[in-house]
């Protein structure tokens, strides 16, 4: 059994804070959507979407409270926390709409966003009290610090166990090799000394990075050595996984001591406040999942990403609430598994992007089902980069999409500069999804990065429409019915 | 002294035969207990088409109307003979006479034909839209929304709904997304008006009832004000009924009241007691015309339910009780 993510002070500091919000949000409630993805899986794109979308009123048929004229209008808001940056929606726009559009760079630092919704209730007393108001608040986080979230759970010689084992699987081999030599090298039990910390947390920082850039693995903790933000090079950052010692071998001053406190401050100051502030009061939550890139990089990723996503998942607060409790607690009673990057496959492929994603989070939504959540799956586009096609070769027809792809991206010899527009068939995805999770499945997909649409539309009022895939539906199951 | 005895009771059994050694076979060669799952949607869940006419009936009256056609035929030609014999430009006249008459009922008969055809084509549609939604067949979805567009291609107030179809239409890739915007965009604004259609009706009728000297003048304009309303509720959702294509409607719209009475009686129950209960109190007559009101409202919702060419997904199903308002405004102040 786990130990829980938080401590009883949280706890109090939670319920106090939810206790406040039920008392201000009498009359315009807040609603706390959590979007949650490991990194590149598209948060940043489907925040700015969905900011840009209720702001412009943008083409969203499926959006019911837009659709049945009842959505008014959205305007952004301060933020009530001051501390906190804001979520750059403008300076995102802007790139993605520019002369030379181009996806938003990684997010490296956490920001949010308050939103205040306008809308006509729908219930009889709608026409005493006229249109209300709810808060839209929105987090935007780099992914991979979410990756730090199941560590709440664990101790350091646990954590210490299972990321050793992962480093010296065999096909971590190469990236992890300076790091298990170095660790072979250096005793845990001699004295404590900055020098040897310092040199471990080095190698095992530079094994993460290759690890993600070339294996395209997820389940990489701690988040904060891969984005170290304004932490880079203190104490808590400053530490590695060490082989399991006899308890009563290890003298308060050793380095394995040393670096278990660290390991412990980290935990305690620096991950234990980023879920506590952000991730344990969501009323919704959205679970961007980036399965193409997976996809492409094998059944290795594919797996990685099914145990990281299922890790994450269980740290957080989802099911139903006593509505005794309701001031107290909050819990996220919805959750939607959205496969991202749809448009990089035809819409006849959805389907089995959906069912691939739902073989990918079964464990996670079970979870959250049992719990007494509701959830769904779906494969969307938070800004789509292509259009559909198709072309004929040999006698057969076959769907294709129509995009530019990125600089440097390649196919079967060609490298693309960016500014040729093709038609890509990516070949089919398989039907029974459990055949991505086997080893020995010869990679046969070849998904290309676009970049964001050349030429967009604008509206009757001069803003520009995002076209998407799904988009719609996503937010009417996200928001819809808060806006009943 | 004896020495112990042993006799057998009963004949030794022979089992080794009773157990059977495990075998395999071929999967072909099994006649299966259990059909395997079928994944194609199930056909129970969209309503069957309704029945056509059975052959024996459909020789009566084919054989009944080529009878009375050549009646009708031998009759015309013995009139224009005897016209002819009377005198020769009476004769011309009537031939004249008869020309005309046969190019009207010409016309009037491929209208009729034309109209009923359209019936039907919504009967198609309603049917389509329906497994187009279970199966999510977006190609399907969009071939019904297209004919729906067509048929209401001709009408002004429904330009800017059409425009907003034609605009998102390219951007949905799900059927039941297709048919959902194509029912919030072209069937709500239709219905809104069937409603203050058949909520006007029903005031109507309930004002007459109360005011009315004799039940026979509410009997008569109860059934006046029904066919009206069925009538202006299948133009507005596109079906112009001609005549014959009006029986069809009356009777589709009867048949829905017969099996949907009770239904729509649970629903309104409470409300009609009500009602009923509080106008009996300030006049009988105003009681029975609330009655009557509501007989119209359910007719009207019969009719929306019958011709309307989507099945309602996103929009609510018209209830009895949404008109009750309407019609104890009237049972309050009376007009």
């Amino acid at each position: 059994m786990p130990n829980p993510p938080t401590t009883i002070v949280d706890e109090l500091g939670i319920a106090l804070s939810n206790l406040a919000d039920a008392a201000t949000g009498a009359f315009t409630p807040t609603l706390r959507l959590g979007v949650t993805g490991l990194s590149r899986a598209g948060k940043t794109i489907f925040i700015t979407a969905l900011v840009h979308n209720l702001l412009t009123g943008g083409r969203m048929p499926g959006f019911a409270p837009l659709a049945e004229g009842r959505f008014i209008g959205a305007k952004l808001a301060e933020y009530p926390d001051a501390t906190i940056p804001r979520f750059a929606y403008e300076q995102h726009l802007a790139a993605l709409t520019g002369k030379t559009p181009f996806w938003p760079e990684g997010t490296r630092r956490i920001s949010q966003l308050r939103l205040v919704l306008k809308f006509q209730s729908k219930h009889w007393y709608s026409g005493m009290t006229g249109p209300s108001t709810i808060n839209l608040d929105i987090v935007d986080y780099p992914g991979e610090w979410l990756l730090d979230l199941p560590l709440l759970g664990l101790s350091f010689a646990e954590w210490s166990a299972e990321a050793l084992e992962r480093a010296r699987r065999l096909d971590s081999g190469k990236e992890a090799g300076p790091f298990i030599q170095l660790l072979e090298e250096i005793d845990p039990l001699k004295a404590a000394n900055d020098v040897d910390a310092e040199r471990l947390a080095v190698a095992f920082t530079d094994y993460l990075r290759r690890s993600r850039e070339h294996g395209a693995l997820s389940t990489l903790p701690p988040g904060r050595f891969l984005l170290p933000g304004d932490l880079e090079g203190s104490p808590a950052l400053t530490f590695a996984p060490l082989p399991p010692q006899q308890r009563q071998a290890t003298r308060g001053n050793s380095l394995y001591a040393m670096l278990e406190g660290r390991y412990e401050s980290y935990k305690d100051q620096v991950v234990r406040p980023f879920f506590r502030d952000h991730f344990a009061r969501l009323d919704r939550q959205i679970v961007l999942v980036d399965t193409l890139r997976a996809l492409n990089a094998g059944p290795t990723a594919v797996a990685d990403l099914e145990t990281a996503l299922t890790a994450v998942l269980a740290c957080f607060r989802q099911g139903e609430t006593n509505p005794l409790l309701r001031p107290f607690v909050r819990k996220i009673d919805r959750i939607l598994f959205a496969a991202t990057k749809a448009d990089h496959v035809h819409h006849t492929s959805h389907d089995r992007l959906e069912s691939i994603l739902n073989r990918l989070v079964s464990n996670a939504s079970k979870r959250g089902r049992f719990a007494g959540a509701e959830t769904k799956s779906i494969a969307l586009a938070g800004i789509r980069a292509t259009r559909e096609g198709t072309i004929t070769e040999a006698g057969e027809t076959l769907p294709t999409i129509i995009g530019t792809p990125m600089a440097g991206e390649t196919l079967d010899g060609p490298t693309y500069d960016g500014k040729t527009e093709i038609a890509l068939f990516p070949g089919d995805l398989p039907e029974p999804p459990d055949s991505l999770f086997e080893d020995g499945r010869p990679v046969e997909l070849n998904f290309l990065r676009f970049t964001p649409p050349q030429t967009l539309e604008r509206n009757a009022s001069g803003d520009v429409v995002l076209p998407h895939i799904r988009f719609d539906r996503a937010l009417d199951y996200l928001v819809g019915d808060w806006l009943a | 002294m004896k020495h112990p005895i042993a006799h057998p009771t009963a004949a030794p059994v022979d089992d080794t035969e009773a157990y059977r050694a495990p075998r395999a076979f071929a999967p072909s060669n099994v006649v299966l207990a259990e059909p395997e799952f079928d994944a194609t949607a199930d056909d129970t869940l969209i309503l069957p088409p309704p029945r056509r006419m059975g052959w024996l009936t459909r020789l009566a009256w084919t054989t009944g109307g080529i009878l009375v056609s050549a009646g009708l035929g031998l009759a015309a030609d013995r009139l224009i003979n005897d016209l002819f014999a009377a005198n020769e430009w009476l004769g011309w006249l009537g031939l004249g006479v008869l020309g005309a008459f046969l190019v009207a009922v010409l016309a009037l008969v491929t209208r009729e034909i034309f109209a009923l055809r359209r019936l039907r084509v919504l009967d198609a549609l309603k049917r389509d839209a329906a497994s187009a939604t279970a199966e999510n067949d977006a190609h399907r979805a969009k071939k019904v929304v297209d004919d729906l567009t067509n048929i209401y291609s001709a009408r002004p107030d429904l330009a800017r709904a059409r425009q907003q179809v034609a605009d998102n239409i390219p951007h949905l890739f799900d059927g039941h997304e297709t048919i959902a915007l194509a029912e919030r965009s072209l069937m709500a604004p239709l219905d809104a008006r069937a409603k203050s259609l058949t909520a006007a009706s029903a005031r109507r009728v309930a004002l007459v009832t109360a005011v009315s000297p004799r039940a026979m003048v509410d009997i008569a304009f109860v059934i006046y004000e029904s066919i009206r309303l069925a009538g202006a509720i299948a133009a507005l959702y596109g079906a112009r009924p001609g005549l014959f294509g009006f029986f069809r409607l009356t009777g589709a719209v009867l048949a829905h009241l017969a099996v949907t009475g009770g239904l729509v009686l649970t629903d309104g129950v409470v409300e009609q007691l009500v009602g009923q209960g509080i106008a009996a109190k300030v006049s009988a007559r105003l009681g029975e015309g609330v009655v009557n009101g509501l007989m119209t409202v359910r007719v009207g919702i019969a009719a929306m339910r019958v011709v309307r060419p989507l099945p309602f997904e996103t929009q609510k199903q018209p209830m009895v009780r949404d008109f009750i308002p309407e019609l104890t405004k009237l049972a309050a102040d009376p007009k």
